[in-house]
Formats: structure tokens, sequence, C-alpha cells
């Protein structure tokens, strides 16, 4: 699969990850800088 | 004994990194969220100062000119380098060898 493809796949993945993000927000401890995820086994991602 | 809050010691400030060049970067209002085409993962970036640091690794001598100049301050510095460290095990950023 090229990486454009790839790019498509996770887009619809990522947005509702981006969106839950953005959610959660003002929560965030002030030192929290980085979170991290990994996508293998959501649905859509390939 | 010093109060000084010294980076943790498991990030090297001063040598250069640069972005993984398999990772792709999508800024957002939050930051941006960084994907690596390699070991398909996402890293969150919650902060436009850490953006600003992660795209001007590589044009800097080192992580801690990277830091400053994306106007990060010495009490900040120990939370950037925290991530740069959570960000370099996850290879998004890698060590880059000084011309």
């Amino acid at each position: 699969m090229s990486e454009r493809a790839a790019t498509a796949d996770r887009t619809e993945a990522t947005d509702h990850l981006v969106a839950q993000t953005q959610a959660e927000e003002p929560a965030l401890a002030a030192d929290l800088l980085v979170e991290e995820v990994s996508i293998d086994g959501m649905c859509g991602v390939y | 004994m010093s109060t000084e809050t010294l980076p943790r010691a498991g990030f090297d400030l001063d040598r250069p990194w640069r972005l993984h060049p398999k990772v792709s970067v999508r800024p957002e209002r939050f930051g941006a969220l960084l994907y690596h085409f390699g070991t398909r993962r996402l890293s969150f970036l919650k902060s436009p100062a850490l953006l600003t640091v992660v795209r001007s690794l590589v044009d800097a001598p080192s992580a801690r000119e990277a830091c400053r100049s994306a106007g990060v301050t010495e009490a900040e510095l120990p939370a950037y380098a925290a991530a740069l460290e959570t960000l370099a095990s996850s290879q998004m950023i890698c060590a880059r060898v000084s011309s």
C-alpha cells in the first residue's frame, strides 16, 4: 500500500482521535505534552 | 544541594535531532498529530510550541537550541526534554549526525 493510500485509510480513525483529544484538552495536566496511540487493530486501518 | 531543575537524563538535549523521515505531521488546534508510517503509531503533540520545536530540530544544532528558539523557558525545559525523549523512544524523532 502506498503512503498516500494509508493516509486516506486512517483519516476517519485519526479524525475521531483528534476530536477526542480536543474535547479532553482542558483536563490535561500541564506537563503532559505528548500522548501516544497505536492504530493497529482499529476499524478501517489497514 | 542545588534546587535547580534539570532535564531528564534520558534525552540528550545537546545533540542534533530530526523528525524521522517516515513521520508525517498534521497541525491541529491543540498542537499536532504525528503519524509514523513504519511503526503505525500516532503521537499527539499537545502544545503548539512543541510542534515548533519538532519542526525546527532539523535546522538546529541541538534540541536545546531548538527549544530555546521556540521560546521554551528554562523552567519549561524539563517537560519538553521529557516529551522529546518520548518521541525519540517511539522513533518519531531520531538523532542526526552533525555535518
